[in-house]
């Protein structure tokens, strides 16, 4: 070596150090390394630069090529998300908050918890304190988050100047509306409003009408209940209300046109009543349901007995119904205060018919029954109706059901008839000066023969406080916009011994007021000192001065209050009914003898007065007996039709004593011939997007004048008229009278139903006969931990469709329009099926809902190309959405054909990106993924909430539980028929149930598996001849 | 009388010459195209845009503008998707399956039949994809290695479609083109068309017509026959396994792979007749492709047609004799429910009418067999229309029943695909030789060797 370092070092002699000169052949080491130890980090040759293989330099260059690219696409949602800088309190980034409230929906002033995510409230659920609603709330109070999110709200004073809106300021609204008031000068102004049901709003009515001398309150609602009211105070004095009766303690329920589930009185609270004696583990204790009605309502559904009554008939049934009672040896003296000589059953209904049966059960039951029965006639029956069913009640000792122990208050009271006719007389010759439209919309409620609406011409000053725009809104001079009760402060009570609060649970989305702190900021002398606040020190006060009991800390239990959202005295006094003995005796039939069409105008469950025309989830949830979205239509019987020869669909028109309108007809099975009934609450002219165009204005129809109640007309003339219209039904796009079809429900199982006799003799009734072992070619998965599965209780269930709005409001389902459900898309992933068995003259009627069924064996996920829809191993059939190609394969191989295709971008394409506006998208629910078009979707039995269970169980150390989730439908569901639990806890009264007798699921025979158990309905009807 | 039992008929009629035949073949391709080509080919461009028109609105706003809903999850797309396979399958029926059995008269029909079959299946291919509710994610279904691990799902049908109708293309395309190849030089050879010349010479890769050529012709041609033989069946089976594998009533059904491989080349011979009826015409082919051609293609779909007929019989007993309710509605509600109408189109046409070709007469009179092919055509469409959209219509659940409506979108998509389908046979015909030169030379008389010397 050294020699051969010599022989270089001859030829060409450089060399950069001494060390290299004296070079023994050794190279030095730094030669090698040219980066030494010192060189350090990025460029250590032995770690990272070595380490990198060509291929994985290669794959990091492209892996950041594509990512540079990807980051410069232009990603879609621009909005920030920024963390707290000092994070409230109260909210912790993905827990809820819920808070106690009051939902103002209805009449019923129901406690309600709302829940919020971030300051954003997002589901309605009910207040579980309050002793009414007990934690439920119907589908009003669901869907009403929808009202708050509505893009059409107004949001700023408006002026109008010559027909065209223009935003104002506060300040210069009120100063014009003040400087009205106060120069009344003799003159009046009117406050048009609905019933309040709030003291505290009672007493700042009247502060304020003696601050502003002159100014009157007029209170009114469409479905004031008057004609059951005037005839409690005729039959039990004056200053008596409708007693409230106790359901449960009933054993036989009469209904006398009255829809006990759907929307007369509390339904939530009747539908629970109902469901508690319906309960298959005290068959023996189970009620007896009678429905005497002529159109086909959800408490006929489900009734064991259904009698079909001409709803002008009411009078005569009653009369015949004593008649026979005294017959069967029932005597009263109260009878005798009525002469019922001329009235018989047989007059009524034809001899040996079904309704004849059934009357002649009735009259043995009420015979056998007196003190535990309860005939209750609807909101629609004429007053002398309502006498003669107090009187029967009273006579059979079903007064025993009264409650004492609370009674219902009718707070503000109601207009009467005299009232509006002389404000009317008043702002036609002008003495009203001022007309404030008080979050009402008299112009269409009032009927036309009041001539409101001309005489609205002669008014000076004539503003509206509302939320949207409405037919009253539109002829004012100042339109306020008020805040939603969710950005509200407030009180309710309905019933003695219940009062509930309401507090905002978001601050007012726009420049808007709510309409109490309107009033109030109208009585202070500086109105530009807008002070939201104020009346929430109003209502502190009130409620202290008034409830506060004494202690300590007041404020402390002001929270309190607020807290619990209701305050509930017990031990109220006795309240006594002293039926005075000659309210019979005067009593006449205001009904007419006639041949012709009896017309019923029905109150809507979904729209109620029409206030919530503009709220999409109530517009698509489908009417629980026609299945009917979108729309209101004339019902008509089977035979009434034919006679008539029209068929859903046609138009005909309404003849009532000169007042005319054309609607659409709906033949539907149950309806009693020759009365003929349709919804109120439709055909809003004045009204956002939503409303548009949808239903028909019915009130036209009404007078004030009418006979029998408001609501229901004789001697209509129904002339068919050219023309189809479409009515989108969520479900029958088939006619049931085919041969082919009928009752297919019955024949394959899907339904199946027994008596409470039946089941009694024999519990096992059910799963009788041969059993057969199915085989499967798939191997059999073991569920180890929990597996999830559902019941539904098919006693319990009337088919409300409460569910419905609950499931769409928590998992984000879009609302599709008229179209999109005629065709057959609408979303939901929960629907309630209806079936009718029998004639359609005398349909017995079946509701199940139909959601996933979760099958072990799904068929939907062998099919899927892509694997997007796979199962749990805790036995949930899942959805992956963004896998989903949409292929529709699942859908087509769904037995219970349960799943939802996104045709379109349902938000974009529902009237024209309605939906897609601000602030809709702070109603979603953040745990549910919002889907896109083209993407398959069904229920995932709530996985949010079951994840969300589990990860609180996993903090606290075991394992979740079946009772740690309750569903969405489960949670709003008042008949409580929806229990959702593990079924692998065989201890658990859930896995009990899941294998009850009376379980069966769907389908069997095709072996997919499911896990909702079905528990079979019993009937409590006699077996014949018994 | 006497009658020379051991003499074929001539398949090609007129005693032509080779170079005659060259002729014949090679005018269209020779000649500028006329007047009467452009109104045609303007006719069938125009049907495919309004084809791609209501694609590309339906792209924006989505499949909601068809007519599909909640019950029916598939319509027209899967239809027409069935429907086009379907035609396909004469092609290779006849190029393949006729050819390893030796039926000559096969070769004035097969090239052509072929390239039906390759644009048959470019229009069903589209459909599986834009069916799809997200189609710009269509690559899904192809199995392809990511970071997820995410793969497909081998046991969903759809995708055994997608491998199925992937595969049949291919093999189609590659046995045609083999097939092409000795045609290609024989063009090279006749063009005086520099432009041409290039691309017959690319095309024709080198041929020189040297026995070595042949004879590796002859045997990749056999191996592809052999190769593209059981496609003819496995295809529409699994196509058929969409509806058989699942669980619908009307839908599950052991039937199926066997009855919609009859209905396949039913409806395809039906559409080779058609098309060829105009083609022979228009192009004086008439002596290559003569009325026995005809004859015999009309024999098939006879006896197809009453493959068929029996398979509509043999469904509604299946249905009765099982027994299973809702077997048995289904086949009740198709003859007598709201879709009767479908139903009755599809009998009359596929199985009534076909029925005129027991006789001679019918089956060799062009008027005739034309109105019964297009009666066919109809008939088929309206067979996959009746199994795909009235078994789902009305399923187990009466609640979820419903009615399908087909809209505007449909029929264009619809007519769109007939305008793809014949604009590409238009193209065809102008371009390449339409009948295989060098395979109706090996049949024409005294082509072949005889033990009696000469003619």
């Amino acid at each position: 070596m050294a020699e051969h370092n010599k022989d270089t070092n001859n030829e060409k002699l450089y060399w950069k150090s001494i060390e290299e000169f004296q070079n023994d052949g050794v190279l030095d080491p730094s030669h090698y390394n040219e980066f030494r130890p010192g060189v350090k980090d990025d460029f250590d040759p032995s770690s990272s630069l070595n380490g990198i293989s060509r291929r994985k330099f290669l794959t990091l260059l492209s892996a950041s090529a594509a990512l540079a690219a990807a980051g410069c696409t232009d990603y879609r949602d621009k909005g920030k998300l920024m963390p707290y800088n000092s994070k409230p309190e109260e909210i912790t980034i993905g827990v809820p908050n819920h808070y106690a409230s009051t939902c103002t929906g209805c009449e019923n002033q129901c406690g309600i918890l709302i829940k919020t995510r971030e300051g954003r409230p997002i589901k309605v659920d009910g207040n579980p304190e309050h002793p009414i609603s007990k934690g439920k709330i119907c589908e009003k109070g669901q869907g009403s988050i929808m009202d708050l999110y509505d893009p059409s709200r107004i949001k700023s004073p408006l002026f109008n100047r010559n027909g065209i809106y223009n935003e104002i300021s506060w300040i210069e609204a009120d100063k014009q509306i003040i400087k009205a008031l106060s120069e009344l000068n003799g003159n009046t102004a009117a406050i048009i409003s609905h019933r309040v049901f709030s003291p505290v709003a009672l007493r700042l009515h009247s502060d304020f009408a003696d601050r502003y001398p002159g100014v009157k309150f007029y209170y009114y609602d469409l479905f004031e209940g008057q004609s059951r009211v005037n005839a409690w105070r005729k039959c039990y004095g004056e200053n008596s209300t409708p007693a409230i009766i106790k359901w449960e303690a009933a054993d036989v329920w009469v209904s006398l046109e009255a829809d006990l589930f759907g929307a007369e009185g509390n339904p939530v609270e009747q539908i629970r009543a109902h469901a508690n004696r319906k309960d298959v583990k005290n068959a023996q204790k189970m009620n007896k349901l009678y429905a005497v009605e002529g159109r086909m309502t959800t408490t006929g559904m489900n009734s064991d007995y259904r009698l079909k009554l001409n709803t002008a008939k009411q009078y005569d049934f009653l009369m015949s119904l004593i008649s026979d009672l005294s017959k069967q040896g029932v005597t009263s003296d109260l009878f005798s205060s009525v002469d019922f000589s001329a009235y018989d059953s047989s007059k009524l209904f034809e001899n040996n018919s079904k309704d004849a049966k059934a009357f002649k059960q009735l009259v043995k039951d009420l015979a056998s029954n007196r003190g535990k029965s309860i005939i209750y006639a609807g909101e629609t029956s004429s007053e002398q109706v309502h006498i003669l069913v107090n009187l029967l009640n009273e006579a059979l000792g079903n007064s025993a059901l009264y409650d004492t122990k609370t009674e219902n208050l009718l707070s503000s009271g109601s207009a009467s008839k005299s009232d509006w006719e002389s404000l009317i007389k008043d702002m036609k010759s002008g003495k009203v000066k001022v007309l404030i439209n008080y979050d009402s919309n008299p112009a269409y409620h009032l009927t036309a023969d009041y001539g409101f609406e001309d005489a609205l011409k002669n008014v000076g000053l004539v503003v509206s406080l509302s939320t949207l725009e409405n037919e009253s809104s539109f002829r004012s001079n100042y339109i306020l916009p008020i805040n939603h009760t969710f950005e509200s402060w407030g009180d309710a009570q309905t019933r003695s011994g219940v009062k509930s609060l309401i507090q905002p649970v978001i601050e007012p989305l726009y420049n808007t007021r709510q309409k109490e702190s309107i009033l109030l900021n109208w009585m202070q002398d500086d109105i530009t000192k807008f002070d939201a606040v104020a009346y929430h020190d109003y209502l502190k006060n009130y409620w202290l001065s008034f409830y506060f009991a004494g202690g300590a800390n007041p404020d402390k239990w002001w929270f309190a209050a607020l807290h619990d959202g209701v305050i509930v005295d017990t031990g109220a006094p006795d309240i006594k009914y002293t039926f005075s003995k000659d309210s019979g005796k005067d009593v006449k039939n205001s009904a007419v003898n006639s041949d012709g069409f009896t017309l019923l105008l029905t109150h809507s469950p979904t729209l109620h007065d029409g206030r919530f025309a503009n709220n999409g989830f109530l517009q698509e949830l489908p009417n629980s007996v026609s299945k009917i979205t979108w729309d209101n239509y004339l019902s008509v019987s089977y035979n009434s039709a034919k006679e008539l020869g029209i068929k859903t669909g046609s138009m005909v028109e309404l003849d009532v004593d000169g007042r005319k309108l054309n609607v659409p007809v709906l033949i539907q099975p149950g309806m009693e011939d020759k009365t003929v009934s349709i919804d109120l609450g439709y055909g809003r002219t004045k009204s956002p997007v939503v409303a548009q165009a949808i239903g028909f204005n019915t009130i036209s129809l009404m007078s004030k004048e009418a006979k029998i109640s408001p609501f229901v007309y004789q001697n209509v003339k129904i002339t068919p008229i050219p023309g189809k219209y479409e009515l989108a039904s969520s479900q029958d796009h088939y006619n049931y009278d085919e041969t082919l079809i009928r009752d297919a429900h019955l024949k394959r199982h899907i339904i199946k139903e027994g008596t409470v006799a039946g089941f009694i003799a024999n519990p096992n009734f059910l799963h009788e006969g041969p059993k057969h072992s199915q085989i499967s070619m798939y191997p059999i998965f073991e569920y180890k931990d929990v597996k999830w599965g559902m019941n539904i209780d098919l006693n319990k269930c009337v088919g409300c469709g409460q569910c419905v709005v609950a499931c769409n409001v928590e998992n984000n389902i879009p609302v599709v329009g008229k179209d999109q459900v005629a065709t057959g898309r609408e979303m939901h992933w929960l629907r309630i099926d209806r079936y009718y068995s029998g004639t359609p003259d005398e349909p017995v009627t079946s509701v199940q809902p139909m959601m996933c069924q979760h099958c072990d064996k799904a068929p939907c996920e062998n099919v899927c190309p892509v694997v997007a829809t796979t199962h749990s191993p805790d036995g949930l059939n899942q959805m992956v959405y963004n896998r989903c190609v949409g292929t529709r394969y699942c859908s087509n191989n769904c037995p219970y054909k349960v799943r939802r295709f996104n045709f379109y971008d349902f938000r974009d394409h529902f009237a024209k990106g309605y939906y897609y506006q601000e602030p809709v998208n702070y109603a979603h629910n953040p745990e549910v993924t919002v889907r896109s078009r083209g993407v398959m979707e069904k229920c995932t039995f709530c996985v949010h909430r079951i994840e969300q269970a589990r990860s609180q169980a996993k903090v606290q150390g075991r394992p979740v539980s079946g009772a740690d989730v309750k569903t969405a439908c489960q949670d709003a569901c008042p008949a409580n028929a929806i229990t959702f639990g593990d079924q692998n806890n065989k201890e658990s009264e859930f896995a009990k149930d899941h294998e009850h007798n009376l379980a069966y699921f769907l389908l069997e025979e095709i072996n997919v598996k499911p896990n909702i158990a079905y528990l079979a309905k019993l009937r409590n009807t006699q077996p014949e001849g018994a | 009388m006497n009658v020379d039992l051991t003499k074929e008929m001539p398949l090609i009629e007129g005693r032509l010459t080779l170079a005659q035949i060259e002729e014949i073949i090679a005018k269209p391709l020779d000649t500028k195209p006329n007047k009467k080509y452009f109104i045609a080919l303007s006719i069938t461009l125009s049907l495919l845009l309004i084809g791609a028109t209501a694609l590309l609105i339906s792209f924006y706003y989505g499949v909601g503008l068809w007519g599909n809903n909640q019950p029916v999850g598939w319509a027209f797309p899967i239809v027409n998707f069935v429907f086009w396979v379907g035609i396909g399958h004469a092609g290779t029926l006849i190029s393949a399956i006729l050819f390893l059995l030796r039926q000559k008269w096969r070769t004035a029909i097969a090239r052509f039949a072929e390239a039906m079959t390759i644009f048959a299946v470019i229009c069903a291919a589209i459909f599986p994809i834009i069916h799809t509710g997200r189609f710009w994610l269509a690559g899904y279904l192809m199995p392809y290695p990511n970071q997820h691990n995410l793969w497909v799902n081998f046991t969903s049908p759809l995708l055994w479609d997608v491998f199925a109708v992937s595969t049949y293309f291919t093999v189609s395309l590659v046995f045609w083109y083999v097939g092409l190849i000795p045609d290609f030089a024989v063009l090279r050879d006749r063009t005086s068309s520099k432009i041409k010349k290039v691309f017959y010479t690319v095309f024709s890769l080198g041929w020189r017509n040297s026995h070595r050529n042949w004879q590796h012709y002859e045997k990749a041609y056999t191996l592809l026959a052999g190769f593209a033989t059981p496609l003819v069946l496995s295809v529409h089976t699994i196509v058929s396994f969409d509806f058989a594998v699942s669980i619908m009533p009307g839908w599950h059904t052991t039937i199926f792979p066997p009855y919609f491989v009859a209905g396949a080349i039913f409806s395809g011979f039906a559409m080779v007749v058609t098309v060829l009826i105009f083609v022979r015409k228009i192009f004086d082919m008439e002596q290559l492709i003569t009325l026995d051609h005809l004859d015999k293609m009309n024999r098939i779909i006879l006896a197809t047609g009453m493959m068929v007929g029996y398979a509509y019989g043999m469904e509604f007993f299946m249905a009765w004799y099982s027994g299973v309710q809702f077997e048995q509605f289904v086949f009740i509600n198709r003859a007598f429910g709201p879709y009767a109408w479908a139903y009755w189109i599809m009998v009359t046409c596929n199985v009534v009418f076909p029925q005129l070709f027991w006789f001679r007469k019918f089956r060799r009179s062009i008027p005739v067999m034309l109105v019964v092919v297009i009666f066919v055509n109809v008939g088929m469409w309206f067979e996959r229309f009746v199994i795909t959209v009235t078994s789902l219509h009305r399923d187990y659940l009466p609640s979820s029943w419903g009615y399908y409506t087909p809209t505007l979108y449909d029929f264009g998509i619809l007519i769109g695909s007939f305008g793809l389908f014949f604009t590409l046979v238009l193209l065809f015909v102008k371009t390449l030789p339409s009948v295989s030169i060098s395979e109706i030379k090996a049949v024409a008389d005294g082509a072949q060797p005889t033990h009696h010397g000469s003619h």
